[in-house]
């Protein structure tokens, strides 16, 4: 009987197999699925408490740094190598340059507040590290300056104040006691006030993503997203580069939406298509400074004057400014580089205008992509015997902001810079990119065709070295 | 031979000298050529050379001050007379405009077109030659309508193909008369005064066409500054203080031509077509639209709205607006504009021969018109559609680029829509592609009323309020599925809007039948600009002194009786209610897939879209049931049903000899099938429930037994297969019919299931029948004809008297042998005809998608898969019976099942002889 059973048992396997093999194999396919961006999304592990870790009295930043290297003895020392603490860029050695160069806020310039350089008083408060002092080269070795809490202290309980020092009033205890992985609030700190004040430089970045509404990120807001689980970090080394800050980006340092999308998300063919020449954020951030305006020029030449003030049209220490909300983006061909960034002693030409930091990439660069970038113009004071952009002491001891001199700023500042000053000024007009990569929209809020293509397109096709609209001129990949 | 310095000096100076001029000319060619070159930069038309504007006698308006002409202008280089005569735009049905010809069997219509088909929207009625009654003489038609049509054949032409100008002037010639609303008499038109309308290229061919000052110089009766009108608010003419027309010489050279700058012509844009056709919307400001305003008449009678925009970006108050991320139109949003489908039919770049007549080798036909000559005669026939509701130059139907024209349908939809070929051409693109509308259109129009604004009484649908404000919400509709003949000769359900309306008509004095004219219906409802007293002591109920909407209606004999009563007193005769239903193709408006209906389940199920009714009117005016317009390609084929007061349309598809599965079916067929099954069910269980009670009580079988080797393991292994895919198949078969009954499960997995288990089915009867032939076994299968009857009644005594007594089975079951006689004709009806008949019935449904004919020849789906359904249900009666069956064939009720499953049998011995003596004693 047994092995009657067996033939019973094999009987049913094989109705089984007959029955089922050919229903899989003509189970009706629906639309290749893409791939799922969420296996790519790191897992957020609950914090451990330091509450009742962290003990002692700290009297200052460095005491709460060392205490935390007693227990993590490389992150100090690896914080120190990484440009929030170095504010310098690798050396780039780039065409056209006999040395190579560095870009950071410890030598460059930007058409902002200008340069941090002599003014570590107030732009050092976003500095990753303690013991500034006026005048005083700074300890870039000392793995005691480093500062942990501003990125790992409950923003709450930590904040930075002048010479990049702990904030007064500040109970570090209860800052240390407080320390988890990095939040929103941390990065924003300082990210989201770039500039000086909420979303002034960016545009794509300001304080309301510390609570975001679905439709202001669709990371941060509609799925919760934290910084750091794009800018992914390792060793304190955390990925994503500011074009603004470097010359070439290796594409491994810099966060890409196919880091987790499919590199043809879209069930569209054609906009798949788009792909070759299109950035994601082209379409999918449509407009920056969707909440709090941001700042798209800045005349420095009015500054001094006693007019009336406001934060978003005049101040007297710093001059005339357009804020605007809902800012379109400018396009440019974009290959992730620069093909030009201004470093300190640059001869300009006061009659154009100066870009600051120049996309690289055109039509013909099949790296290159359809980009979209905030554009912030300014006027800034420049040497009219040298002609080179200056770097006045502003927020520093005796600088501008105090006497409103800037004669004095820029003597001031010859020392710092390094740079002569002819002791003739006039106001250059420069320009700035900043890229527009934060902000995301679903698919509901992107772009569409004619937003682009069409009468009323907001892309200038002759400008991007098209004939014309492609939709009816072909696009750059077809005439082979 | 000469060389120079052979020459004279006089020769020499000559020489140098044309040299000298020729280099001059050269130069000043030169230079005039650059300085044009740098001129056409700033002409908004590349290319259109300058040109000056000529009046009707050809001389320039510059001069005389007079009207343009484009005729003359335009035909300068165009041949306008070709584009007058090829051109449906301008003709409107006046070249086949025929007088009291009942045309598409409308009592009323004179022609296909605008011009002699009387539509009850716009209402008054263009009156015929001879007609008794003046509604509305062409005068006052292009007064009226002058501003939606182009202008050219009926506004420059005669219904006898003279001009207009030429016509009799008489008070009871249509063309030359017109109603004087003072008096509502007819009154003489002086056309000569007037001038006609000539066909205006500018509001077709220009940017910024001013058709709004063009309507106003229309309304006025004067019609031949209509064209100048257009120009107003270009730098070409401005009007003066007095509002005349004045032609401005700084836009002109010194030749009196155009300046390059003001040169703008170009191919229509869809912002031309909106003018007439309507609500097109490519600005950045949001889009607004007005309920079922007539002034966008194709957006009124469909909702059809053609912008690139995002919905959720309108500014109409739209129901969940904020979730319609996608496009009003998918087509404009990617740039694809109007004439890229309607395109001039013998444009060299747009024209591609209609796949029905190109020969099925030719992909691409180059051979094109030169350029040169399309651009002396461009055929003004646009290519076109074959939309219910237009009927003029009905040749051209069919013309234009359809979905299918640029879309490879078939292989988009194959990898996921199972039977692609079938549902294509079953179901149009549109169906699925637009199946909803988010604007408002027109649901009825009630002229047997007027309301105080001397309109009908109309309705809305997909919005509250009918519409009176922008503020009201809007929900859209969806459109109702009609069945509808192309021209082609394929039939398609696809979207439409429906329209009814209901108005009073007469017989006047030549016995003709007329729509009441609105002055008639005025002086009825009216006095002194008011509600007359007789009208409201009938239908102001609640005696407020105003009419509201639910009082407005003629809803009781009285109030009929009253109005025409008081129509007659008008002289007119047998004044009566009639009514009609206009369909309305909706064909604009398209989504992408991801927006499209792709849910099996949104056809087929009981609540099928294809049966989704449409309210047509809250309640029929008169009592009245309209009727469809004959003369469409829809086929109507549903039942217009009253509900409470309201009036709906329920579409039938089955009178259009559609069957859908999972929504269709027959119910005597289902009754039938349900009541032989359960007539076994009970059958099996009284023979059951009687076996158990009598045989409770004796004793079993003496019978010996012996353990036999009964079934071969392949004959097991084929039963138990069969037996699981008989019960998927009527199992996913019961689910494909009543998908309803079971939500949520997959209909397309369960049709797939159905028909590879179908197929297994096959392939395992088929392998059996080799068996059983090359073993022989398929001998236990035939009946010995030899004393079979017999046989039978003996083993049906059995089953009938023997079994409830315990009595020995009537016939020894051998490997040899295994079925009695009964069974042997059962397994021969199953297995011979109900099988084969299944499979073949089940095989012709799945090919219907790409060898119909075959399945047609049998009456099609409806008729195959009604015999299919009718079949499953024998098949299920038969299972039960044959399962139950099983326990009557060995001394336990399990031996059977059992033996079917080891192939070990008990079975009863008998003598041999034991049967030979039983039909001895017989």
């Amino acid at each position: 009987m047994r092995k009657l059973q067996a033939n019973w048992a094999v009987g049913t396997i094989g109705i089984l197999i007959v029955l089922v093999v050919p229903v899989i194999f003509f189970w009706p396919r629906t639309a290749q699925k893409s791939q799922d961006p969420w296996d790519y999304v790191p897992v957020h592990t609950t914090p451990t408490s330091h509450a009742n870790i962290v003990q002692g009295t700290f009297e200052t930043g460095s005491d709460v740094t060392r205490a935390c290297y007693e227990c993590h003895p490389d992150a100090a020392d690896q914080v120190m190598h990484t440009t929030h603490f170095t504010w310098e860029s690798k050396p780039f050695t780039v065409a056209g340059r006999d040395v190579p160069v560095t870009i950071g806020k410890a030598n460059q310039l930007n058409n902002f507040c200008i340069s941090a350089q002599g003014n570590q008083k107030k732009c050092n408060s976003c500095h990753a590290g303690y013991n500034w002092q006026e005048g005083q080269p700074y300890d870039y070795t000392n793995q005691d300056n480093v500062d942990c809490l501003v990125c790992h202290a409950d923003t709450n309980l930590y904040a930075k104040g002048d010479y990049g020092a702990p904030a007064p009033g500040v109970d570090l205890l209860a800052a240390a006691r407080s320390v988890a992985a990095p939040n929103r609030e941390n990065c924003g700190a300082c990210h989201f006030n770039g500039g000086g004040g909420d979303n002034v430089k960016h545009g794509d970045l300001d304080q309301g993503l510390n609570f975001p509404p679905a439709d202001l990120d669709v990371h941060m807001g509609a799925n919760d997203f934290v910084c750091t689980d794009c800018h992914t970090t390792s060793n304190h080394a955390i990925k994503g580069r500011l074009v603004a800050d470097n010359y070439v980006i290796d594409p491994d340092e810099q966060v890409a939406c196919t880091d987790c999308h499919a590199s043809s998300p879209h069930t569209d063919e054609r906009l798949n298509a788009h792909l070759q020449t299109v950035a994601c954020q082209t379409c999918h951030v449509p407009a920056v400074a969707l909440d709090e305006p941001t700042k798209v020029s800045w005349d420095w030449s009015t500054a001094g004057q006693d007019l009336p003030e406001d934060h978003y049209t005049y101040l007297k220490i710093k001059g005339t400014f357009v804020y605007e909300k809902n800012v379109m983006p400018q396009y440019l061909w974009y290959n992730g580089n620069l093909s030009y960034r201004y470093i300190l002693g640059d001869q300009i030409d006061p009659n154009v205008v100066t870009v600051l930091d120049q996309p690289a990439g055109d039509i013909k660069d099949p790296t290159a992509k359809i980009f979209p970038f905030k554009l912030h113009t300014a006027s800034q004071p420049y040497d009219k015997v040298y002609n080179y952009l200056l770097a006045p002491i502003t927020g520093g001891d005796g600088g501008y902001w105090t006497t409103f001199d800037w004669n004095s700023a820029f003597e001031l500042a010859v020392p710092v810079t390094g740079l002569e000053y002819s002791g003739q000024y006039g106001f250059a007009q420069t320009a700035m990119y900043w890229p527009s990569t934060h902000m995301v929209q679903p698919a509901a809020n992107a772009l569409q065709c004619n937003d682009c293509h069409g009468a009323n397109g907001r892309l200038d096709w002759k400008t991007l070295g098209y004939a014309g609209d492609p939709i009816l001129w072909g696009g750059r990949f077809q005439k082979k | 031979m000469h060389n120079f310095t052979n020459l004279k000096r006089y020769q020499r100076i000559i020489a140098a000298a044309i040299f000298m001029a020729v280099i001059a000319l050269g130069l000043m060619v030169y230079l005039v050529s650059a300085d044009r070159l740098e001129e056409s930069k700033t002409q908004t038309s590349p290319l259109h050379p300058t040109f000056e504007f000529l009046d009707a006698d050809g001389v320039n308006v510059l001069e005389s001050g007079e009207p343009v002409s484009t005729m003359k202008t335009c035909g300068d280089c165009h041949d306008t007379d070709y584009i007058e005569q090829h051109n449906f735009h301008a003709d409107l049905g006046l070249s086949d405009i025929q007088t009291n010809a009942q045309v598409n069997g409308q009592a009323w219509d004179s022609s296909n077109g605008v011009f002699g088909h009387w539509d009850p929207l716009t209402y008054r009625y263009l009156t015929q030659s001879g007609d008794q009654l003046l509604d509305l003489g062409t005068p006052e038609y292009l007064m009226l309508y002058g501003s939606r049509i182009t202008g050219g054949g009926p506004a420059t032409t005669g219904r006898d193909g003279q001009p207009l100008a030429e016509q009799a002037a008489q008070k009871n010639n249509p063309e030359t008369s017109y109603l004087d609303p003072e008096t509502g008499q007819p009154e003489l038109w002086n056309w000569s005064t007037s001038g006609t309308e000539e066909i205006d290229c500018f509001l077709c061919h220009m940017p910024n066409p001013n058709n709004a000052a063009r309507a106003e110089v229309l309304k006025n009766g004067d019609f031949k500054w209509a064209n100048t009108a257009t120009l107003l608010g270009s730098d070409l003419v401005s009007a003066d203080s007095k509002g005349a027309f004045v032609w401005n010489a700084g836009a002109f050279d010194e030749n009196s031509q155009l300046l390059p700058e003001n040169i703008s012509i170009q191919s229509p844009t869809n912002d031309n077509c909106a003018q007439c056709h309507g609500l097109v919307h490519s600005s950045a400001d949001p889009l607004i639209l007005t309920s079922c305003d007539l002034d966008n008449p194709q957006t009124a009678v469909t909702g059809q709205v053609i912008s690139g925009d995002k919905i959720s970006e309108s500014g109409v108050n739209l129901a969940n607006k904020e979730t319609l991320t996608q496009a009003w139109d998918v087509h404009a949003e990617r740039q694809v504009n109007c004439v890229d489908c309607h395109y001039s039919l013998n444009n060299p770049i747009a024209y591609q021969e209609n796949s029905a007549t190109r020969p099925e080798s030719l992909l691409f036909d180059p051979r094109h018109l030169d350029f040169g000559e399309y651009l002396k005669y461009p055929d003004h026939n646009i290519a076109r559609g074959q939309s219910a509701q237009f009927n003029v130059a009905p040749e051209l139907k069919g013309t234009m680029r359809r979905c299918e024209s640029c879309h490879a349908a078939e292989s988009i939809h194959a990898d996921w829509l199972p039977y692609t070929a079938k549902h294509l051409s079953t179901v149009a693109c549109e169906t699925c592609h637009i199946p909803q509308m988010y604007a408002p259109a027109i649901q009825s129009y009630d002229w047997t009323v007027l309301t105080m604004d001397s309109t009908a009484a109309s309705t809305c649908r997909g919005v509250e309020n009918n519409g009176g404000s922008v503020t009201d919400l809007v929900s859209g509709f969806k459109p109702v599925l009609i069945l509808r003949q192309n021209v082609d000769g394929d039939s398609l359900v696809a979207p439409y809007n429906l329209v009814t309306a209901w108005f009073w008509v007469y017989d006047d004095a030549n016995g003709f039948t007329r729509p009441v004219r609105l002055v008639d219906l005025q002086s009825v409802y009216f006095v002194n600009d008011t509600y007359s007293p007789e009208i409201m002591t009938a239908f102001d109920y609640d005696g407020n002194g105003e009419l509201a909407g639910s009082e407005l209606r003629i809803d009781t004999a009285e109030k009929q009786i009253l109005i025409s009563t008081r129509l007659q007193a008008l002289g007119l005769n047998n004044p009566r209610i009639s009514a009609q239903v206009q369909p309305y193709s909706i064909n604009h408006g398209v989504v992408t897939g991801s927006a499209a209906l792709s849910d099996c389940r949104t056809c087929h199920t009981a609540d099928s879209r294809l049966s989704q009714s449409m309210l047509l009117a809250d309640y029929i005016p008169g009592n009245v049931m309209p009727e469809f317009v004959v003369g469409t390609n829809v086929s109507a084929s549903g039942n217009l049903e009253k509900s409470d007061q309201a009036l709906l349309y329920q579409p039938e598809p089955a009178a259009d000899d559609l069957y859908i599965f999972g929504h269709s079916r027959y119910g005597w067929v289902d009754w039938l099938g349900g009541l032989f099954f359960l007539a076994v069910l009970l059958g099996v269980s009284a023979h059951g429930g009687m076996r158990i009670v009598r045989t409770a009580r004796s004793r079993r079988s003496e019978h010996e037994i012996k353990r036999v080797y009964m079934y071969q393991s392949y004959e097991r292994f084929w039963h138990w297969l069969q037996t699981a895919l008989i019960i998927i198949l009527l199992l996913t078969g019961l689910i494909i019919h009543r998908p309803d009954l079971f939500g949520g499960l997959s209909f397309r997995g369960m049709v797939t299931i159905h028909n590879v288990s179908a197929a297994i089915l096959a392939i395992n009867a088929f392998l059996s029948l080799f068996y059983h032939l090359t073993t022989g076994e398929i001998r236990s299968f035939i009946p010995r004809p030899y004393g079979f009857f017999d046989d039978a009644i003996e083993q049906g005594k059995y089953y009938l008297r023997g079994i409830f007594k315990r009595a020995p089975h009537p016939f020894e079951k051998t490997p040899e042998r295994k079925m009695n006689p009964l069974q042997q004709v059962t397994y021969l009806g199953i297995l011979n005809v109900l099988l084969p008949l299944q499979g073949i019935t089940g095989i012709l449904m799945w090919g219907a998608q790409n060898w119909p004919q075959v399945g047609n020849f049998l009456g099609g789906l409806p008729g195959l898969a009604a015999f299919h359904t009718l079949v499953a249900w024998l098949f299920a009666a038969f299972i039960i019976a044959h399962v139950y069956l099983t326990t009557t064939g060995g001394t336990h009720a399990l031996d059977s099942v059992k033996a079917m499953v080891t192939g070990w049998e008990d079975v009863e011995v008998h003598e041999p002889i034991e049967s030979l003596d039983m039909e001895e004693k017989k």
